[in-house]
């Protein structure tokens, strides 16, 4: 298994961009991305000399496309025919993820609370979802330095919500990357964690979103693991109510040296906290100089949890960092 | 040889938004080249007060109350208000691509060896084809476009 740095939401000149896909996986390359996963509006012919960009660069570009719909953005990754948008109304779109899925994709909300029409067409999420079991990841951060971003923090909690309710939903940041203008706020990386089967990094890629194994961070990586006597649950993985016995714990890791020098915090003061949906399980100082942290895990309820690395950045105190879940099956804890 | 197999115009207003409108027509040769040349406009909406209204009002759909005074102290920042309709094309049997852009004036290509950005090249086959014209936003009062579509045989 494998940490995979990706990049979830981008587009070419093939719909909007000002860029082509071997400058945009250029341009991810030296941010030091693996991955990037093309999602361009309403096409996928972006994707025509992949291998090639693949090749020439030596990274792995997921082929996608953005549903660019009246009512909505709705990102799709993994699957490589076109799955038509058009006849989406506001209440079709359980329809239209179920055609994603039966071309081998997944489908996530894009910026789900961005401003809508007519400032930005369709932007903000109108969608009526009967059933959000449906819904495979929510992009709960979008564009650059998005830990700040009002809409974003609303998709966050929309996300928390929806956990809280027992759905189990993966949650990803996307730069929503149209162009290579520099930048100098902090980039997002999505990490998703590759088993080791057969089949294509892609396909690896897209297994792994689908179920969960997903890292979301400004900088440091942090992943978490729930620990007991006999076993060791990963984000993703879900928990048996018998296995949540004696002695169970949680473990948080940050690993300070992926992508190094793309970023950094000097003065970040950083905290690291385990969430749950009872709120927060217990918070402490974080050092660069210390990458395991334990947390007990008390009470019972528990559904779901999650590490949050908050730090202060320009000025700002905000969370710099959050893994995807792990669930715990209800029943009594500890 | 280009041959004209539509020529059509249209005018929609502000409560279009959201819809599709769609052209069939008959390619009775198969191969050669489509030439789609659409345009419209205008594309902004120039008038500052309505443009105001029509932010302030996206404002209070979509923003949450503590946000919204905030929104709007900047809300020049969201001008011009745009109008936004985009192509797709489907041929008998598959989809054939779509150009979602700003550009209001269009001339697009489908071929067998090239294609336009956004654009499924392959061979045209014989029969009835569509092109939806897609309008996610009309914020002026009237906007007017117009549609030819040629075909160039093989």
């Amino acid at each position: 298994m494998r940490w995979m740095a990706c990049e979830l939401h981008s587009h070419t000149y093939h719909s909007d961009g000002r860029q082509s896909l071997l400058e945009l996986a250029q341009g991810a390359r030296a941010l030091g991305f693996d991955c990037v996963a093309l999602t361009d509006h309403n096409t996928m012919t972006g994707l025509e000399n992949k291998e090639l960009v693949e090749q020439a660069t030596g990274m792995t570009i997921i082929s996608g496309m953005e549903w660019t719909t009246f009512y909505g953005h709705m990102v799709t990754i993994g699957l490589i025919e076109f799955v038509d948008w058009r006849p989406a109304g506001p209440r079709d779109i359980q329809a239209g993820i179920a055609k994603v899925h039966a071309h081998g994709g997944i489908a996530g909300l894009a910026h789900p609370f961005r401003i809508g029409s007519p400032m930005c067409t369709g932007c903000f999420w109108e969608f009526e979802i009967a059933d959000w079991n449906a819904v495979d990841y929510i992009e709960v951060w979008s564009g650059t330095f998005p830990s700040i971003k009002t809409d974003n923090a609303r998709a966050f909690r929309l996300w928390t919500e929806q956990l809280n309710a027992g759905y189990r939903i993966a949650a990803t940041s996307g730069r929503d990357w149209h162009a290579q203008d520099r930048t100098e706020d902090p980039v997002s990386v999505t990490y998703l964690l590759l088993d080791d089967s057969e089949g294509s990094e892609t396909e690896r890629a897209v297994r792994a979103l689908a179920a969960g194994r997903a890292s979301v961070t400004m900088g440091p990586l942090v992943t978490l693991a729930l620990r007991s006597e006999t076993a060791v649950y990963g984000i993703g993985d879900r928990v048996p109510k018998q296995g949540q016995g004696n002695g169970f714990y949680a473990v948080a890791t940050i690993d300070f040296q992926v992508r190094a020098d793309k970023w950094a915090f000097p003065g970040a003061g950083y905290s690291l906290a385990v969430t749950s949906n009872l709120g927060v399980i217990g918070e402490i100082s974080a050092h660069a100089a210390q990458s395991d942290y334990r947390f007990d895990i008390p009470g019972e309820g528990l559904l779901w949890m999650r590490a949050e690395l908050k730090g202060t950045v320009r000025g700002v105190r905000t969370t710099i960092a959050f893994t995807n879940a792990i669930y715990l099956d209800p029943g009594e804890g500890v | 040889m280009k041959r004209l197999v539509l020529d059509a115009e249209g005018r929609v207003q502000p409560v279009c938004s959201k819809t599709h409108i769609a052209y069939s027509f008959h390619l009775d040769q198969p191969g050669g080249k489509l030439w789609i040349d659409f345009a419209y406009e205008p594309k902004n909406l120039e008038d500052r007060e309505q443009s105001r209204a029509r932010i302030a009002a996206g404002v209070e759909n979509y923003t949450e109350p503590a946000q919204r005074e905030l929104v709007m102290d900047r809300w020049e920042s969201f001008l011009p208000l745009k109008n936004l309709i985009t192509v797709s094309v489907d041929d008998p049997a598959r989809h054939r691509g779509a150009g979602h852009r700003h550009d209001p004036e269009q001339l697009l290509l489908i071929g067998a060896e090239e294609a336009s950005p956004g654009f499924v090249r392959g061979e045209l086959p014989e029969g009835l084809w569509r092109v939806t014209l897609s309008l996610h936003a009309i914020v002026t009062e009237s906007c007017s476009y117009r549609l030819r579509i040629h075909h160039e045989e093989a």
